[in-house]
């Protein structure tokens, strides 16, 4: 059997990058490690372009209004809404000053996402080209964003490298709020909210959302991608990239020893694990690059259950900035938050669990480590411990192989974003062996949008 | 008596006030210079607190002080003389120590010590530093550009930076990214392993900042410092001879040299502006003094929501200047000392003392001094950066004694409960504290004491909220943001009135960059 | 003392008349031991030198992909060597820039000891992603000396208690003299018949009295770096920051050179498949190099001739120098080069340079002017190119 692609991991990148490659006519296998498929949700915006391309027909999108809900420490919870008036008058029985904001807030936060969708569904511009194609898309680009006006131009420049904390600052003072909003912003960061890039990070989730919406959409995209036909898809064993003379040649899936040789080889695994086995075939700077690679887990992911159907559809526990910067600062020093933040997601009846600051430590599986964060976990729910089922950074690499357990395999900070990513200048989803390419979260643009780096290495390969 | 019209009146003796006086003075404007306090400097001062004993109050080394600057009002002939700072000394908790002396060869050898590896990479790290201080270099001297405006000069000058950048080629173009965007400690962990190494370093980069060396941003501030030029070498601290006050006093020397007016105890209420320009200032007892501009430099929020009614200033930039941050972090202790204090660490006293001891041990000890002051305390043990400038320049104390300047961080300018006289001592214990654990004796030592908290920096030198930068150096306050989108180019909402102090391009440290490009921004206006 | 001292430094220290000293990664090195260097010098050409090469960084690599490690960062094959093999080899970086030049000695198949000018520890650690090898910095504990001249085998031999006839040039062999262990090489930087002894630095002092002892009735006489440089310019071997700069120092392109610059095409394999730098040198090797490493040999008429203009006999620079002269073309006008060390061989009775020359002006022969400060004017010199080595005597390889 003769492929003319492999793509490893059949998460959402390496379906789409697999169905793209089918439909230019290409013989494609996917290997995938896992078994059975994940049943949790996909997080974040599928681009609408990834839908039509690939005529995706069973994709279901969870659009919950209210996306959102606090709990207040008088009682009562704040709910933000879809409708940005709905929204306001919710924010107006906690702060009246922080309503009248909110509109514009809104507005103004979704005009930069606008601009970073725009960047996201092509591979990042290259500012060191001499190739004048490549030259008039920048120039059209900065031209679009200076169309903006000069409003969008001036936050574009101090929003991006500041702190989502001085971001809502600026504009809010309800702890509850700023706490909530605050959260997303550092999702999969080893940072906290007071730290520089956050606010990007908050802008990141924000990208296909509608103004007023600041949680990224939930959807069964890689479920939805399974069920197509077009690509073979094994499942059950790692796959480990072979590659000689500068040149991939195949993979070897670890379970049985089989080679599988296929001139093209697709990893949607992180890079670090995609390319430590070839290192030999790396120059030493690039290997020094990958190596250095920041993808520092720090979120604890499982599962909770409840004897009845909550009313909710997000529950954030974030009471303030500060809540989520003490949590931060435990896992600076290594260690688990003493007060997590932590946020439950319902989609489709399951109830998934977002932890943070849980970091990465050795990469080992710490029983006494486990079962103290799911107690505390309970404890801020208020459930019983049993009801909570959660999985470590340490514990997602040894089962999955993620790089110390970060599920975007590498951190959305500005210094590993658009041509920094994942190694600056390889940015184009090509790496220095002939033949390998990337296409998963651990490239442009980053994890929580799932389908556009498959789309865009796809294009890059045919 | 005739009413003289001055060509331009200074408020301010600062630093970067007394170069743009000179610069003026030297193009053949009449010029002066008003300033508050008795002496020149602002928080470049030296004076004698106790008897005998000379302090540098506030800033303490300098290498940033623009070469340009150095030459064009030649102050080697006014009295500077900057001598070389050789050695920094890190005490680590367990009694060992981390040196960097000025021999290659004798660093390469201690930082061997620690990690073999380390070594090496400290030499590539150390030629990558230097490309990216001169690519960054002409960035200090240049006039932002504004890439909201579509004027022919703004994207000349932008297409020139783009350009400027390009060239860099891609290795360094990275590396430059990098700097900009990442937390020294994780810049500093893809080339070292030595823990206290990358403490030591990242140490320079949390300096004026109200940043953890985790935090992104300051590898940054790393680079900023890094800039320092001595003699053209790059990143050669020095201390001048009669501490930083002397390099105020050779500014001030050249600037009256050249015929600029300079008067202290002169303090400054307000601007007088009429029909929309800047005709004068207004003294604090009342006098009204005339000229052709006003220049400020002073910070951005005493420029212009002190020295000017708002009802002068657009509102939007009012809400930029209000919205501009300062958060003062930083402290100093000036002690007066019977004797050297010997480290547990090196014993003895030798030529360790003519360098500087830095208190970082670890990046972990550097992260939880920052800690504290994110809640509102000072640092119990903070990060310090130690000199003995009597041991550079001898004529710093009586002989056989010393004088010993500590700067600290964190203490933060909005304190939990406020600065109070109690919380200044407590502030000045903890450190003396933390220096007798790893100077066992050095506390009987002390004959003086001198303790400066933020509030007093800001109630001393009017640096608001005791930053000592006019402004902190974050990203999305630097360039064209420096201190307002707009209004990054010296000039102010107000005609004829100008800004010059390090809340402007390219911020703070004893560069006098701001107070030249304003100076020359002036010229070129016609004024 | 801030610099380190060598392993023998308790036999090299009194030795020196005039405390003429050096520095060499970080070693206190003597630069003549007697108040000149010329008894040293003729002593390589004569008798037999004894130079303390210790400063020299060394790597123990070892392991069942030391090879492999090896061969992905220099130019030569090491795959192919033989045990008891000594490579001489450049290494290089990305684009075909030489990083550093040393030699790699086969002491078996899974163990090499590596020398280098500069520390390339780091640089080692990181080509060995994926690989199962270990390096060891065996710098400080390795002392080594170096035993160059006509003499030098009679002495070795007596010391060793062995015959070192059949030990060819760019080989090793283990020895004992007097007891303590040893590799010697029959390598050197002199171009001469010569010997470099290798062993751990506690026993340095011992070794060093014993080849004192064994080599004195041969002339042995104990030299230092001044001589060296000498030997080395008529032997045509280039040394790093002087002939050319590692490209991890340079700061410009421009200073950077590739093996095929310096004269060491011979050093870079064409039957191995992936080291640092192939494809730039492949690409290079088929376009031709634009520089060429040469000789040259100063015309002495010429040279007379400038001085008797202001009246004086020829002044000829006692030392070797290592500053960088430029060389023009026979017209003097265009610069088609520059000189990087040069000086006069007491022996060749030649006033020699090693240069760097675009190419169209290399070829054996070509005449060209050097340039030369004459009672403080800058003159120019007619000079030859010459091929390296000036001098080759057949005992070298004997």
């Amino acid at each position: 059997m003769s492929y003319d692609a492999i793509v490893i991991g059949a998460g959402a990148n390496g379906l789409v990058t697999a169905h793209y490659l089918a439909r230019a006519g290409k013989r494609v296998v996917v290997v995938e490690q896992r078994h059975a498929a994940d049943p949790s949700a996909d997080i974040g915006w599928v681009p609408p372009r990834v839908v039509r391309d690939l005529e995706l027909r069973d994709l279901r999108l969870e659009q919950p209004d209210p996306w959102l809900t606090a709990p207040l420490s008088g009682g009562g919870t704040l709910e933000l809404s879809r409708e940005i008036g709905r929204s306001t008058e919710a924010i107006r029985r906690i702060s009246p000053g922080d309503a009248a904001k909110w509109p514009e807030f809104c507005q103004r936060v979704r005009t930069l996402a606008g601009v970073l969708e725009k960047l996201y569904l092509a591979p990042p511009p290259d500012i060191e080209t001499r190739d004048p194609r490549e030259l008039a898309r920048i120039g059209g680009l900065a031209l679009y964003v200076r169309r903006l006006g000069k409003q969008a131009v001036i936050d574009l420049a101090r929003i991006l490298p500041m702190s989502v904390a001085e971001l809502l600052d600026d504009w809010f003072e309800s702890d509850v709020l700023k706490g909530a909003l605050g959260a997303v912003g550092i999702w999969h960061l080893k940072q906290g909210p007071r730290s520089g890039g956050t606010a990007f990070n908050f802008l990141h989730h924000h990208a296909g959302s509608p103004a007023g919406v600041f949680r990224p959409a939930r959807s069964n995209v890689t479920q939805a991608l399974e069920g197509m036909k077009g690509v073979e898809v094994r499942r059950g064993s790692r796959a480990t990239v072979l590659a000689k003379n500068g040149r991939a040649t195949g993979v070897v899936l670890e379970k049985s020893g089989e080679a599988i040789l296929a001139p093209i080889v697709v990893s949607s695994a992180d890079p670090r694990a995609t390319l430590h086995p070839v290192a030999i075939e790396l120059d030493p700077e690039f290997a020094r690059a990958v190596d250095n690679i920041k993808a520092r887990g720090v979120v604890a992911r499982g599962t909770l259950t409840l004897e009845g159907a909550p009313s909710y559809s997000s529950l954030c526990i974030a009471p303030s900035l500060e809540y989520l910067e003490r949590a931060y600062d435990d896992a600076k020093y290594g260690r688990d938050s003493a007060a997590p933040y932590v946020e439950v997601q319902r989609t489709d009846g399951r109830l998934e669990l977002h932890v943070q600051y849980v970091p990465y430590t050795d990469g080992t599986a710490n029983v006494q480590r486990h079962q103290a964060l799911q107690q505390k976990v309970a404890h801020v729910l208020g459930v019983q411990t049993s009801q909570v089922k959660l999985q470590s950074p340490d514990e997602e690499e040894l089962q999955r192989g993620a790089t110390e357990g970060h599920l975007y395999h590498g951190e959305l900070t500005l210094d590993q974003i658009l041509f920094m990513r994942p190694v600056p200048g390889w940015s184009r989803y090509r790496t220095p062996i002939g033949g390998l390419y990337l296409c998963g979260a651990g490239t442009h643009p980053g994890g929580g949008i799932p389908g556009a780096a498959g789309r865009n290495a796809a294009r890059e390969i045919v | 008596m005739a009413a003289k019209r001055y060509d331009a009146i200074i408020i301010g003796g600062g630093h970067n006030g007394l170069v743009t006086a000179a610069y003026l003075a030297r193009a053949g404007k009449s010029v002066l210079v008003l300033e508050r306090r008795p002496r020149v400097g602002g928080a470049a001062v030296t004076e004698e607190i106790f008897p005998g004993f000379k302090f540098t109050m506030f800033s303490y080394v300098v290498s940033l002080l623009r070469p340009e600057i150095i030459r064009d009002l030649d102050l080697p002939r006014h009295g500077l003389h900057i001598l070389p700072l050789e050695s920094t000394v890190t005490p680590m908790e367990n009694g060992d120590y981390l040196a960097a002396w000025a021999d290659h060869d004798e660093t390469r050898r201690e930082l061997y010590r620690h990690s073999p590896r380390d070594a090496e990479a400290y030499d590539e790290y150390g030629r990558l530093m230097h490309f990216m201080a001169q690519a960054v270099k002409p960035i200090l001297s240049m006039v932002p550009p504004d890439p909201t405006s579509f004027s022919p000069g703004d994207l000349v000058a932008l297409l020139k930076l783009g350009r400027h950048f390009r060239g860099l080629g891609g290795e360094r173009l990275h590396a430059l990214v990098k700097l900009m965007t990442m937390s020294s400690a994780d810049f500093l962990d893809e080339w070292f392993e030595t823990d206290v190494l990358k403490a030591t370093k990242s140490a320079s980069g949390i300096i004026g900042t109200f940043l953890g060396p985790r935090s992104p941003g300051t590898a940054y501030v790393l680079l900023h410092h890094y800039m320092g030029e001595l003699d053209g070498v790059f990143r050669a601290w020095g201390f001048a001879k009669g501490g930083t006050g002397a390099v105020s006093e050779a500014i001030a020397s050249s600037a009256r040299a050249f015929g600029a007016e300079i008067r202290c105890d002169a303090p400054v209420a307000r601007v007088l502006v009429k029909g929309g320009r800047a005709i004068g200032v207004v003294m604090e007892n009342g006098d009204e003094l005339r000229a052709n501009i006003v220049v400020s430099s002073l910070d951005p929020r005493r420029t212009f929501l002190q020295l000017l009614d708002s009802d002068q200033l657009p509102d939007d930039f009012v809400s930029d200047i209000k919205r501009f941050k300062f958060r003062g972090s930083s402290g100093k202790v000036n002690l007066a000392l019977d004797a050297l204090p010997s480290f547990t660490c090196m014993p003895g006293i030798g030529r360790q003392h003519r360098g500087a001891f830095s208190i970082s041990p670890s990046l972990d000890y550097v992260e939880r001094a920052y800690d504290e002051a994110k809640y509102g305390e000072f640092s119990r043990r903070p990060y310090m950066d130690i000199v003995f400038p009597s041991m550079i320049d001898p004529g710093m104390a009586p002989p056989g004694k010393h004088v010993m300047s500590i700067f600290v961080q964190y203490a933060p300018y909005h304190l939990n409960g406020g600065w109070s006289d109690a919380k200044r001592e407590a502030f000045g214990d903890a450190v003396v504290n933390t220096v007798e654990s790893f100077a066992p004796g050095f506390k009987s030592m002390i004959l003086h004491r001198q303790v400066i908290t933020p509030l007093d920096i800001e109630r001393i030198t009017g640096l608001s909220e005791g930053n000592i930068f006019a402004g902190e150096l974050a990203l999305h306050q630097l360039f064209f943001l420096r201190p307002a989108p707009g209004w990054a180019k010296f000039a102010t909402p107000v005609r004829n009135f100008y800004q010059c102090g390090s809340g402007t391009h390219p911020g703070g440290g004893i560069m006098g960059a701001s107070g030249r490009l304003a100076a020359l921004r002036i010229l070129k206006d016609g004024k | 003392m801030s610099l380190r001292t060598t392993p023998f430094h308790a036999r090299t220290g009194p030795l020196s008349e005039g405390q003429a000293w050096r520095r060499w990664a970080g070693y206190v090195v003597a630069s003549s031991y007697e108040l000149s260097h010329d008894r040293e010098y003729h002593a390589i050409r004569n008798s037999a030198a004894l130079f303390d090469v210790s400063p020299l960084y060394k790597y123990l690599v070892t392991g069942p992909d030391a090879a492999r490690l090896l061969d992905h960062v220099v130019t030569r094959n090491v795959g192919k060597a033989k045990v008891g093999q000594v490579l001489y080899t450049p290494w290089c970086d990305n684009d075909g820039k030489q990083i550093d030049d040393g030699t790699i000695s086969v002491l078996n198949e899974q163990t090499f000891r590596m020398t280098a000018a500069d520390p390339t520890l780091r640089w080692l650690h990181l080509n060995s992603s994926g690989l199962n090898v270990a390096i060891e910095d065996i710098s400080e504990r390795t002392a080594a000396l170096s035993l160059q001249g006509p003499s030098a085998r009679a002495i070795l031999q007596i010391a060793a208690e062995r015959d070192l006839s059949s030990l060819k040039y760019f080989r090793l062999t283990s020895a004992k003299i007097r007891g303590i262990p040893v590799t010697i090489s029959r390598t050197g930087y002199t171009g001469d018949l010569g010997y470099e002894v290798w062993v751990d630095a506690p026993q340095a002092v011992p070794l060093w009295d014993a080849l004192i002892e064994t080599g004195t009735p041969y002339g042995i006489t104990p030299a230092g770096m001044l001589a060296l440089d000498v030997a080395r310019i008529e032997a045509g071997l280039l040394l790093i920051e002087v002939d050319y700069f590692s490209s991890r120092h340079a700061l410009i392109d421009a200073q950077k050179s590739s093996p095929l610059e310096l004269g060491l095409a011979w050093t870079v394999a064409t039957d191995k498949v992936r080291y640092n730098g192939q494809a730039a040198l492949d690409a290079e090797r088929r376009r031709g190099p634009s520089w060429q490493f040469t000789g040259l040999t100063v015309d002495w008429d010429s040279l007379e001739r400038l001085y008797a203009d202001v009246g004086l006999p020829p002044r000829l620079p006692s030392q070797a120098w290592r500053t960088s002269v430029p060389v023009y073309d026979r017209g003097g006008n265009r610069q088609v080069g520059y000189a990087t060390s040069g000086g006069w061989s007491p022996l060749l009775k030649r006033y020699m340079a090693l240069a760097h020359l675009e190419t169209p002006s290399a070829a054996t022969g070509t005449e060209v002017r050097m340039e030369m400060t004459v009672e403080h004017r800058r003159k120019q010199a007619t000079a030859r190119v010459t091929p390296l080595p000036f001098f080759n005597p057949e005992r070298k390889r004997a």
